[in-house]
């Protein structure tokens, strides 16, 4: 008896397990099957499948079924497609693409992040898993080779073949950081809004005096705290290459004059309370909360955060006023951040999906189109706005809710524009108009432009602890930096911090950044 | 006739035969059990050798599209290339440093705290306890990370205020090279020491009551009966908990250390694990971050090894 029922549980664990295996493999096999997809042309509707990134936009991340949003809908009723969004978490972005490369489970189209070589696509360019684009454009994308620059094309085209392999997302103004200033402080201390480095200073004293907690905001690793490296100019991220007058390609922290002298400025900083004692240790998150309940009296952000980041300080300081003014010049006359990269998105069309290229490009094509311009900006015609004498109009939401919808429609599911700042909105609020002005008039003509060389230095790949971020000192560098900062290391000891890179792989680097720049090899400037 | 031919011919053969049979009719007997066992067996071949095998790459520039079929074998360049970094050393040292910190105090503080709650007597009071101190478990390191930040932190920190009474300069220990191991080694203690004591407490709960008991009649006090009755009871348990420790002892974890780091404190906190990450996963360099996986591995296998052998000599308590 009691051995049946031995016999009988066992098995039924044995016949569970197989199940849930084989329940595994079909749910694998249906996955892959969509995928494939085998063109799936019913009424002429293009089905293809599409990985993106979320882009910590809530709207996605909070929805239960993107590809059921009504907006999703929307989209393929206009373009005539069948879309299959998977969506790859902010946060885990590289992980999940390689991931996804590695178990070849790729979708028909794969959203990347700038050029053709960013570490989340694994060299699949090199490895042709991608379609060259180039006559599928010419025949059916002449509407996004006339609106995207060639300087975008350029980072979507590999230099050696002349292959062309991702259509781009651009960013016209690569100047998209700024200096930000609460002007009703500026009026209480009786101060002009300041234009070189040792006014600033003076600004910041007088707000410590005036009782402000943080002057200045910094943040860990001088992420969006970097104003006066960008004033010294050396701020030595990725893009951040220059010729030396010794004819040298060198980061540009190896001009050590400069660079003593903006240590110099943070490290006095620290030592009079103008930045947090432990900046150091401030996330993006506190730093954010640090500037919305009003602590901080000058900070950098990303200017199109303007409308944003001022509604939510405006909520916690009635009085506060916020406005975006010229970066801090240095001994150059010049100063502002890093430029970004001009392609904040790209997309790249799986060479499997071959036979319906032709209609996926088409697609993107769509996106340049006027159509596609009031759609993104406003929403569905009658739901989100009307159409009175021929115009529309629309009103700007100034809830939470709205404002994340807006934020999903204007930048997420618009897969190609100009992502500087979306016009048809801003133009309809103050701050909006704000935006568009520090963007036209002052932005674009500040900022530190480097050479990049995208395939990135093999050699820097081969030095993790030399290999800078996109707006990151390397960590060699950020280190000492720090340290001289925080008083524990002389500034004087800055040339043998330059020594010390050189020694431990920075010659290699240099080297090869020289060559490939004399040789014009995938080198930007 | 044939007979004894036969035999004389292949004894060991029928030896082996019937050695053979044996066992195959032993199998028979239990196949129950031996058919129980395959899932599981299945489990362990599959998400355990299986993925091992995987290790191969370390000896490969490993190329994701190709695979490991296609992808050029290199030998131990990538050994080579860890043993020669100018920050090995230093990497290794703490990594052994925190490894050494974790035995002396995350491994023996549940001890402590198990022997201290046993002589609880208040049931209720006891149970709450355990629950305050194995609750921060369930907490991720990135909320452990948050939390210390917090309480540490110069300026509005608990702990720099407490040492402001004593007229005591604030200290930014997240910043210093000279803090760090205490406050990594300090969070997982915080973090962990409930949850460890549980295993011990049910050890605890094992011993026969007759033998404190009888010492009590003889006249032994508490202290007399936690050192003669109470610990070699819990020996057994200590000893496979810690050869079982030994083997992690490289793995003093990845994300722990992560949300901790700053370039501020990095000289002290870098380990073999935070810089399999950045070197291997954030650089894409697959083969580099197994070579040093593997090192590791190799290297806790043997500490494994050498602890077993000692215990099984000293103690009679082994692993295997």
């Amino acid at each position: 008896m009691r051995k049946s029922w031995t016999r009988a549980l066992t098995s039924g664990l044995v016949l569970a397990m197989l199940v849930g295996c084989a329940g595994n493999n079909g749910g694998g096999g249906g996955a892959n099957a969509g995928g494939d997809g085998q063109g799936g042309n019913e009424a002429g509707v293009t089905k293809f499948s599409i990985s993106m990134r979320t882009l910590n936009v809530s709207y996605v991340e909070k929805n239960p079924d993107i590809n059921k949003d009504k907006y999703v809908l929307e989209l393929e009723k206009m373009t005539n497609t069948d879309l299959d969004i998977r969506l790859i978490p902010h946060n885990e972005y590289q992980d999940k693409m390689v991931q996804m490369f590695a178990t070849n489970d790729i979708p028909d189209v794969v959203q990347g992040t700038g050029g053709i070589s960013g570490p989340e696509l694994a060299g699949a360019v090199e490895n042709g898993v991608f379609l060259p684009l180039n006559d599928l454009l010419q025949e059916h994308g002449q509407d996004l080779l006339k609106f995207i620059p060639e300087e975008a094309w350029k980072r979507m085209t590999d230099s050696k073949t002349g292959n062309i392999y991702g259509i781009p997302e651009i960013l016209s103004n690569p100047s998209r950081r700024a200096t930000w200033i609460r002007t009703d402080l500026l009026e209480k201390v009786g101060k002009e809004i300041p234009t070189t480095v040792e006014e600033t200073m003076e600004v910041l004293r007088a707000f410590k005096e005036a009782g402000v907690e943080q002057p200045y905001a910094g943040r860990q690793n001088f992420k969006y705290a970097d104003t006066f490296f960008g004033a010294y100019d050396v701020l030595g991220y990725l893009n951040q290459f220059k010729v030396f007058p010794d004819g040298q390609v060198k980061p540009t922290f190896f001009d050590e004059e400069n660079m003593k002298q903006a240590i110099q400025i943070y490290k006095t900083m620290h030592e009079e309370g103008l930045i947090s004692k432990e900046f150091a240790t401030i996330e993006s998150a506190d730093f954010k909360s640090i500037v919305t309940s009003g602590k901080a009296g000058m900070w950098s952000m990303n200017a199109n955060e303007l409308p944003i980041w001022g509604t939510q300080l405006k909520e916690n300081v009635p009085d506060a006023k916020v406005a975006l003014i010229p970066s801090p010049v240095g001994p150059d006359g010049k100063g502002g951040y890093a430029h970004y990269n001009p392609v904040t998105r790209s997309f790249f069309i799986n060479a499997k999906a071959k036979d319906k290229a032709e209609d996926i490009v088409k697609f993107f094509n769509w996106m340049v189109s006027e159509d596609a311009e009031l759609f993104f900006s406003f929403g569905i015609e009658g739901e989100d706005y009307q159409v009175t004498d021929g115009k529309p109009v629309f009103e700007v939401p100034t809830d939470a809710a709205g404002a994340d919808k807006m934020r999903y429609l204007n930048y997420w599911l618009w897969l190609v524009q100009d992502t500087t700042y979306n016009k048809r909105v801003s133009e309809l609020s103050d701050s909006g108009k704000e935006l568009i002005d520090a963007f036209d008039n002052m932005l674009s003509t500040e900022g530190r432009r480097g050479i990049e060389f995208d395939p990135r230095l093999e050699a820097m790949v081969k030095y993790p602890e030399l290999n800078p971020k996109s707006d990151e000192l390397p960590p060699l560098i950020l280190e000492h930096v720090l340290r001289m900062v925080y008083g524990r290391e002389p500034i004087d000891n800055y040339g043998k911090v330059l020594e010390e890179y050189l020694s431990k792989g920075g010659k290699e680097i240099i080297e090869e950044a020289t060559k490939r720049y004399n040789e014009k090899e995938n080198a930007f400037e | 006739m044939a007979e004894p031919n036969k035999a004389a011919v292949s004894p060991i053969l029928d030896g082996r035969l019937d050695k053979r049979r044996k066992l195959l009719g032993f199998m028979w007997k239990y196949r129950a059990l031996y058919f129980i066992s395959l899932p599981g067996l299945l489990f362990f071949a599959l998400f355990k050798y299986v993925p091992l095998m995987g290790s191969v790459i370390a000896f490969q520039n490993y190329n994701l599209f190709a695979g490991v079929t296609g992808s050029p074998w290199v030998g131990l360049e990538h050994f080579g290339r860890m043993f020669q970094h100018y920050d090995f050393l230093k990497i290794l040292r703490n990594t052994l440093l925190l490894g050494t910190y974790d035995i002396l105090f995350a491994f023996t503080a549940p001890i402590v705290l198990a022997l201290l709650l046993n002589e609880v007597r208040q049931v209720v009071y006891k149970k709450i306890v355990q629950t305050i101190f194995y609750a921060p478990h369930f907490l991720s390191w990135v909320i452990v990370s948050g939390i210390f930040v917090g309480i540490l932190s110069p300026s509005s920190g608990i702990v720099n205020v407490v040492l402001g009474w004593f007229g005591i300069e604030p200290i930014y220990f997240l910043g210093e090279d000279s803090y760090i191991r205490t406050v990594l080694v300090g969070s997982g203690l915080w973090r962990d020491v409930g949850w460890g004591t549980i295993i011990y407490l049910a050890a605890l709960a094992g011993i026969n009551p007759d033998l404190y008991e009888a010492s009590e009649i003889d006249g032994a006090g508490r202290w007399r009966q936690t050192l003669s009755i109470t610990l070699p009871a819990l020996l057994p348990v200590i000893t496979i908990l810690f050869l079982l420790k030994i083997g992690d002892f490289m793995d003093y974890g990845f994300e722990r250390v992560f949300v901790f780091q700053n370039p501020l404190n990095i000289q002290s906190s870098e380990i073999l694990d935070t810089y399999i990450y950045k070197a291997g996963l954030q650089q894409l360099q697959y083969s580099y971050a197994t070579a040093i996986g593997v090192f590791k591995s190799v290297v806790g296998l043997f500490l494994i090894a050498i602890a077993n052998t000692i215990s099984k000599k000293a103690t009679g308590e082994s692993l295997y």
